[in-house]
Order: structure tokens, then sequence, then C-alpha cells
């Protein structure tokens, strides 16, 4: 079986407030000193999802694709280390600036250059933007069934039995492979590498693979192909306005407290 | 020191020596096998019992070499023979419980006298040099009996303990042997005695009374007999029965050397030869870490054969466990139980290993259980906060930090198996380059609202290093303003490193992420050389010991201070003048690493001593013996297993001493009590206060609201 896992690296979630800058000039986020990009965390938890169906399955091979900057090694490794068997890099310029269609149609493009693919599993979403296209786009571009924010994925036969997670509930469903799969955080913590893993991975290369390899032309991809357009990001001014409520008693405040939300018309 | 223990004994010899020697010359003297047929089959109890010495020890030895070969056993051989006169023949840890201690060294010295009573005995008898005579005889005859009685009184301590006392811990993990060896020493010593008694009741009583004076107790146990008038023929049958006894008993109970805890006669001072010569708060490096195929202790084999010897030196006396943080607060953890249980899995799975590796099979795939993960459980592992009170107290040596921390690499680097929390800080580390997960703060937050904080470029003298804890936990910004205040107001010349700063690595080694460990460790140190850092003060105990005691490991060569050590001298050199009272009752709490660990135990209580108005009030458990505050050992990012919270335990110590506030050096232990003292007081009115030794000292410099010459924020 052969699972394929995209994983995305992003600027590090957890950078302090104090740390997060944006160039509003330029609509982008200035890479904050000394903190060092990451793995999207719901991606760690799509390459757990593969991994625990290789294992289940005793003979899988799982395959990480990224698609990103050089530095996207970093998160392709750390999904090696975890156990997966090989890894792919798409980059080049011509990638940079796009969107999650674009996104989708580059990895649908390496996922059929690979061929014998059995599953894509993605996270739900990229804790960057936290759009949660890319995985459905797979599909879409692909013709395959998907199922989204799963919390658990079992392989069965050709088919793939998926716990997904809905608002008030859980629900159950299966389909046939192949298929795209969107992993949540419920489907639990990822794996501690084992420091042999670790090394074994450092020692692993990564294929990269250009647009020409995938056969896509540069109006396809990349900012060239994009279909959304970033208008404008900022940052909200930080801050607040205080009106404390005089009273003698509770009662007196709470009265003010109406009197004041009611004149500024929010009940 | 030895001499310390041996004074008493030597005193008493010498007034015996001085008076045999103030009598007349005299030709006393007896003849040695009297009255005894036979005395050969003495000689062959003793072949037997060498060649039982040596089957037995063999046995062992040959576990013990399954062990990996041992660093570092040609360093320091003056220490070592030091420690081994020291700790092991002067048994300096035992006196640690002052009843033990009186008591082993009355068993103890009257075993070796004794034994060199017997020696001389057969000396006498087979070589023809007949030495027992005169003088000397009456001399021998009196310290014998001394050691006797000494044996007696220690025998007499040691049952007392054993059946009468409210004493817990000898019974953690009692069995058949510790009675057997116990009575079967009371027996040789009564039979011994009987032995004597009776000879001198057939013989001297009646020829040379003064000569069996000498013998005192004996010659008075002679006396009571003699009251019941005997014939010469019984006694003599007597006395040969009683010889025979005390003979076949003395060789038993030395066979019992072999298979019972007695074999810490041998042991106990190998061990302390064999003890670390290096600071006791190091862990071991593995060298050659990225070639190796296992990185930790996962088998018996892996272990060292020091680390295997030292199993057998174990003589269950529970001291380690009745100190142990984790035990304590009724946590899965008891280093005694952890050696025993070590110890039965060597014994259990070392033969067939033997075989295996003397066949050049493969160990590892000899099939048995788990060494980690079933006979030492996960947990277990985790709950250790390398605190150090166990290897403080062993009577024989036994580290058992480095043996929990090797089987803790194991099972993070081979075996991937971590708490999810403490994975998360390692992950962070390794990321993020500290262990706080989601601080909102960055490594400047600390310096918003100070003047002019100067950073480190080589010029300085000191390097004021902050760290992780100092700079990213909300709770402990304070203490870092306080600290560099009181630096910039004592006229240091320092400077700080800001974003500059990474984990030091410490928290991953604890953990047992030595990989991750050595990465951060080089970078740090590489960093250090850049910058031309000579110096170092730390806010954080963890980060002193790593810096002094593990980076020469990594050729980082730095004069490390705590903060304690700094402003202590600062004070006594007049350069701090603490003019402010800080009018509150105190206890100062001893962090394992900057106490125990490092013997840094003054300074801090120096400072106290400065601070006008402060009175301190010490915790049952402190200095040496003070309690680990529950987070040491990657502690701080586990959640704990068991019926209680160390912290818990620890606050409700601080808060029993009646103080208003307790006092430490240490980022974790102030989290520690900030989070456990309100389980211990729910009510917040009169509840108890933590601060670092440094907050209390920026009150006292500056005044409550910093108005002192350092200006900068106020301490809260
Ligand atoms: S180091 Fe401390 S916590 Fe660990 S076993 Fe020893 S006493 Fe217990
Ligand atoms: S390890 Fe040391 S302190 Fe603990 S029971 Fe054994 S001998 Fe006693």
């Amino acid at each position: 079986m052969h699972l394929v896992v995209c994983a995305k690296q992003i600027p590090d979630p957890e950078t302090p407030p104090a740390a997060f800058r944006i160039d509003s000039a330029k609509n982008e986020v200035i890479p904050a000193q000394g903190i060092a990009p990451v793995l999207s965390p719901y991606d760690a938890q799509a390459a757990e999802a593969a991994l625990r169906i290789k294992e289940q399955s005793g003979d899988g091979k799982v395959t990480v694709i990224s698609l990103g900057k050089e530095s996207a090694q970093a998160a392709i490794k750390q999904v090696l280390a975890m156990g997966a068997d090989e890894g792919v890099l798409l980059s080049a310029d011509e990638f940079q600036g796009g969107d999650s269609y674009t996104t989708a149609h580059a990895l649908a493009a390496a996922v059929k250059k690979l061929g014998d693919v059995d599953a894509v599993f993605c996270g739900r979403q990229a804790a960057d933007w936290d759009m949660g296209q890319v995985g459905v786009g797979i599909a879409e571009e692909l013709g395959w069934p998907s199922a989204i924010i799963a919390k658990d994925v079992k392989a069965d036969g050709g088919s793939f039995v998926v716990q997904r997670v809905l608002a008030d509930g859980f629900e159950t469903v299966k389909m046939a492979g192949p298929a795209v799969i969107t992993v949540s955080n419920e489907l639990g913590d990822p794996r501690y590498p084992k420091l042999q893993q670790i090394m074994q991975a450092a020692r692993k290369t990564v294929t990269t693979w250009t647009p020409g390899d995938l056969g896509l032309q540069p109006g396809e991809i990349g900012a060239a192909g994009a279909r959304l357009k970033l208008e404008k990001l900022f940052q909200p001014p930080a801050g607040g306005d205080v009106q404390i409520m005089e009273g003698d008693t509770p009662a007196d405040q709470a009265k003010a407290l109406a009197r004041a939300l009611r004149d500024a018309k929010i009940i | 020191m030895v001499g310390g223990w041996w004074s008493p004994a030597v005193g008493l010899s010498g007034i015996g020596l001085v008076a045999a020697l103030e009598v007349e010359r005299t030709d006393a003297g007896r003849e040695i096998f009297f009255n005894v047929q036979q005395p050969w089959a003495v000689y062959v109890f003793m072949a037997t019992l060498v060649g039982l010495l040596v089957y037995g020890f063999g046995r062992h030895a040959g576990l013990w070499l399954l062990g990996k070969p041992t660093p570092g056993l040609r360093l320091h051989p003056r220490h070592r023979v030091r420690n081994a006169m020291r700790l092991g023949l002067g048994q300096e840890k035992l006196r640690r419980d002052p009843y033990a201690g009186v008591m082993h060294w009355c068993i103890f010295s009257s075993i070796v006298v004794l034994t060199f009573v017997t020696a001389q005995v057969a000396l006498d008898a087979d070589l023809s040099i007949h030495f027992l005579q005169g003088n000397y005889y009456l001399f021998f005859s009196f310290y014998g009996d001394l050691f006797g009685v000494i044996g007696l009184i220690g025998v007499g301590m040691a049952l007392n303990r054993r059946y009468f006392d409210s004493y817990r811990r000898l019974r953690w993990d009692e069995r058949l042997e510790d009675h057997l060896v116990l009575w079967g020493l009371a027996l040789i010593l009564l039979s011994g005695f009987a032995v004597e008694a009776l000879r001198i009741g057939a013989t001297e009583l009646a020829e040379h009374e003064s000569w069996a004076r000498w013998s005192f107790a004996s010659y008075g146990i002679a006396k009571l007999v003699e009251v019941f008038e005997f014939r010469d023929g019984q006694l003599l049958g007597a006395h040969t029965w009683a010889w025979w006894t005390h003979v076949v008993i003395a060789f038993g109970w030395l066979g019992l050397v072999v298979f019972t805890k007695l074999d810490h006669l041998f042991f106990a001072p190998a061990n302390a030869y064999l003890l670390r010569t290096d600071a006791p708060g190091r862990l071991t490096t593995i060298e050659n870490i990225e070639e190796r195929e296992i990185f930790g202790v996962g088998q018996v084999q892996d272990f060292t054969w020091k680390q295997l010897f030292e199993l057998d030196a174990c003589v269950r006396c529970g001291r380690c466990t009745s100190v142990c943080p984790a035990n304590l607060a009724g946590q899965p953890l008891s280093p005694m139980h952890l050696i025993q249980d070590l110890k039965a899995h060597l014994a259990n799975v070392g033969p067939e290993l033997q075989r295996v590796g003397h066949a050049g099979g493969d160990q590892r795939a000899v099939a048995t259980v788990a060494m980690v993960g079933e006979v030492i459980k996960d947990e277990t592992l985790w709950a250790c906060r390398t605190c150090g009170a166990c290897v403080q107290e062993c009577p024989v040596m036994i580290e058992h930090v480095p043996t929990i921390v090797d089987m803790r690499r194991y099972l993070v680097m081979d075996e991937a198996r971590v708490p999810a929390t403490a994975q998360a800080a390692l992950e962070n580390m390794e990321v993020r380059g500290h262990p706080w997960r989601g601080t909102a703060l960055t490594r400047d937050s600390w310096m918003e609202g100070l003047e002019d904080v100067p950073m480190f470029d080589g010029s300085q003298e000191y390097l004021y290093w902050v760290g992780c804890s100092g700079a990213l936990v909300e709770r402990n910004l304070p203490i870092t303003r306080s600290v560099f205040k009181l630096l910039r107001e004592a006229g240091a010349s320092f400077g700080v490193l800001g974003q500059e700063e990474t984990c030091n690595g410490d928290p991953a080694r604890r953990l047992g992420n030595e990989y991750l460990y050595q990465i951060l460790a080089q970078q740090l140190v590489e960093t250090f050389k850049a910058k031309n850092v000579q110096r170092v003060i730390t806010n954080c105990p963890h980060c002193f010991n790593t810096f002094k005691n593990e980076y020469p490991q990594f050729d980082g060569r730095f004069e490390v201070f705590h903060h304690t050590e700094f402003l202590a001298r600062a004070l006594g050199e007049g350069r701090l003048r603490p003019q402010h009272r800080v009018d509150s009752s105190v206890t100062y709490h001893d962090s394992c690493y900057l106490g125990r660990l490092n013997d840094v135990y003054d300074a801090p209580r120096q400072i106290l001593e400065f601070l006008p108005g402060a009175a301190v009030q010490e915790m049952a458990r402190s200095r040496s013996r003070g309690l680990c505050c529950g987070a040491g050992g990657g502690n701080m990012w586990q959640e704990e297993v068991g019926e209680r919270r160390v912290n818990h335990v620890r606050a409700e110590e601080a808060v029993g001493t009646g103080a208003e506030s307790v006092v430490s050096n240490c980022p974790f232990c102030i989290q520690m009590f900030e989070d456990g003292i309100p389980a211990i007081q729910p009510e917040e009115e009169g509840r108890m206060r933590a601060f670092d030794i440094a907050e209390l000292l920026d009150q006292a410099v500056f005044g409550r609201n910093g108005s002192g010459a350092g200006g900068g924020e106020s301490v809260r």
C-alpha cells in the first residue's frame, strides 16, 4: 500500500505576539528573527494517521511531499524521522506566490507522477492561513473521493474507514480507495521519533521536482495561476477602551451597564 | 574520618596495653588447641570456606563482566583510595543515622578485631611462633573480650531495631537472611564467651586467677559458673561442645558472606573505591553518539560492569527510599526496590547471557522479559527527580541516578516512549530552543522598563545568563530583574545575551535525550567561545550545574557562579548595602542542584543574614538532607502519577515552619511552591509566599518600591 502525506512548513504558530510582524506594504509576514519555521501540526497528525495504517498493513510505503522553499526539507525530514520512507520536495521559483488552488493542482500532479498511490493524507488545514482547501482540492483534481477532519482512519481491504469529527458528534464513513483524507488533532499526538530513525532520516536524500518534472505549465501554478488575490494584510491594533460602571450596589452597576449597552445599540 | 571511628576502640585498647605492660613480666600463656581433639577439622572448614568464597565471588564476577567497560576508573587513584578509607572503612555515610552508625561500628569493629584475634591464635598454633605469651597474652585476652562485648552491644542494638523499634525501612524488603545473619552473629559471640569462660573455669581460675582477670567478661562468667561447682570433667566436656559449636557457627556464618547481603563486607569498600570522583551533578556523556546502535541501557549487558557490581553491594537498608521525594509522595519509585529488582533480573538472565556470549551468539536476541518496561516500569523511571538524595544516603555508595538516567535514555532515544508533556518539552527545545511550550514571552520581555541593559560583547567580566525559565516564565521575570538590578548596583561588569540565548540542554539530558542535549550544548559552547565568555553568573541552579560540571565534557571551561554566590560575596565586600527592613520570617529551601549536587549551602544563608529584620526558620529537612521541590529531572514537564504531588509534600513542610515566606534560589522551586502552597493553604489570607532570595535582597537594598539607586521596576 502506497500512502502519501502532504506536509507544509509554516511560520511557527507559537511565535510570541511581540515577535510577530507584518509588512503591510508587501502584504507579507516578516519572518520572526530567530524563530524557525515548523511543520504544520495537523500535517504531523496526517503523517501519524498514514504511519498507523502502514504499520497495520505490514507492508506499506509512505511518501511525504511538500511544496515550499528549500527550507521545507526540514519538514520532510521530520516526517521521514517519524517513519516515512521517501520524501519529495516541489520547489522552484514558479511555485511561489500561489494559493490553495495552485497548491492542490501541483500536489495532485505529483501524486499522479508517483502513480500507484492508494491514499493521500493532509492536515485538516495548515496552521498559518487555516484555509482547509488543499486536501479537497487534490481530491477534486484527481477525481477521488475524500473525507475531511478525520479522527481515526483504518484500511479495510481496498477501502478506508474514516471516523469524522462533526460539529455535534462523530460520523463513520467507508470509501473505496484511492482517496484523500484530511486529519484533525483529535487523532492524537504524533509519535516521537526514535533516534535511530532521526539519523536514518538525516542520511536520506529528498527528491526535488520542478514544474517541468510534473509537466506543469508556468501559467498553472504559483502567482501566475492563483485565483485568490490578497487585498490587505494587517495586524489589528492591540488595546481596548475600558469604561468602569459606577454604582453603589452591584444592582446599580448592572443597570448602568444595561443602559450603556442599549445606548451603544448592542442590546 | 576513619580516625573518628576508631578512636574509642584504639583508646580502650591502649589502656589495656599500658596496663598489661605495667604488670611484671609474666610467663602467662596457654595451649592453643587446649582440650580439643581433631583440630584439623578446622582446616577442612577453612578450605571449604575458601572454596566457597572463590566459587561464589567467581559467579558474581562472571555476571559483572557481562557489563561494558567502565570509563574513568583509572583516574584519580588517590582520591579513590581516600574514598575507600573514609566511606568504606570509615563508614562515613552510616553516621547520617547516628543509631545505625554506632550499631554498625560496634559490629564491624568487633568482627574485624575478633577475626584478628582468631588469626593470631591460628598463627600461634600453626607456625609455632608462640607469641601469645607474657604481657602480650594478657593484653590479647583483654581486647579479645573487650571487642566481644562491643560486638554484643552492637548486636543488641540491631536486634532492638529489627524487632522492637517502630523503624520501618528495614521491613520494606525483609528476608530470612536478615534474621539468620543477626542471630548467627549473636550466637558466635555468645558461644565465644562460653568457650573462653569454660576454659578459664577449667584451668586458669584455679591456677592463675590474676591472668584470668584480663579476660574480664569471660572471667565474670567463669566466676558465675564456679558457683555451681561442676567437676572438671564436666567443664571440659562442655568446653569441647561450646568450642565446636562456636567454630561451626562461625564458619557457617562466614559462608553466608557469599549468599547474603553480608557480601557488603567486601563490596562496600570496593564500591567506595569505584565511586565516581567527579561532580555528582554530572551525567556521563555518550561518546560518538552518531555511530551507536543502542543509545541507552535497555538490557543488563548495556550497563557498565561497575553499575552491575554495585547492585550486589546493596544491603536493603532502605535509606535511599526513605529520603526519595517520589517515594515520600507515594509515587511509583523506590530506589531500593529498583536496585533489588535489577539485581534479581541480573541473576535471572545473567547465566543465559553468559552462555550465549561465550558461544559468540547475539546477546540481544536472548529472549527475556524486557528490563525496561517490565522489570523496571516506565513510570518508575519517569518519577525520578535526579535529586541525588538516594545517592547521598546510600551507605554502600550506590549511584542510582546514572543508572536511572541510562534507562531513560533507552526509553527516549531507542524506544521513543515518552510521556506526552515531556515530549512536548523535548520537541519544543528541538524546534524553538527552549522547553516552555506556548510561552507568550520573548527573551527580551524581562528587560521592559529597565534602562540600558548591556549586551555581552566580550569586553565585560561576566556574562549574566538569564536562562529559559528566567526569561520565558511570567513568574520568574521579577527574579531576573532583581538579579540584574543587584548586579548593576554591586558594580559588576557584565552583559546579557538576550535573543541569542538558547537552551543549554539540561532538561533534554535529564529527560534522557542525550542526542538533543549534545547538539544544544555544543552549539552553546561554540557561542560562548566565539563571544569570549570567561565567567558566567546564572539565575538557575540547573544552568549553573550544566555550565560548571557538564560543559567541560564538551571542552567548554568557564568559571561559573550562581547568583547567590556572587551576591553573598558582594554583600561581604560591602558592595551591596541592604538598608530597608524586610521584616519577615522566612524558611530557606535548598534546591538540589545548588545544594546537594554542588555543595552550595552557605552562600544563600549568608545573604539571609544580611537582610535586616528577616528571621530564618530552618525546615527539618535542610542542607544535604533537603527535599526536592518535585521539579527536578524534567518533572517540571510531566504529569505526576501517584498519591500526592511532591511539591505538596514540600510545601507542607515549608508551611509547617510557620514562616511567612519560603525562599529559594531556583526558578523551578519557586514555581513548584507557588503551585503547591495554595493546595496546603487554601485560604488566601495569610498564605505563605515564595520568593527567590534575590527578590528579598532587592527589597532590602532598594526598598519595596525599588526606589534605591538601581531604580527600574518595582518588586511585586
Ligand atoms: S534521585 Fe531523588 S527522586 Fe531519584 S531515586 Fe534518588 S531520591 Fe528518588
Ligand atoms: S541502594 Fe543503598 S541506601 Fe538503598 S537500600 Fe541499597 S544499600 Fe541501602
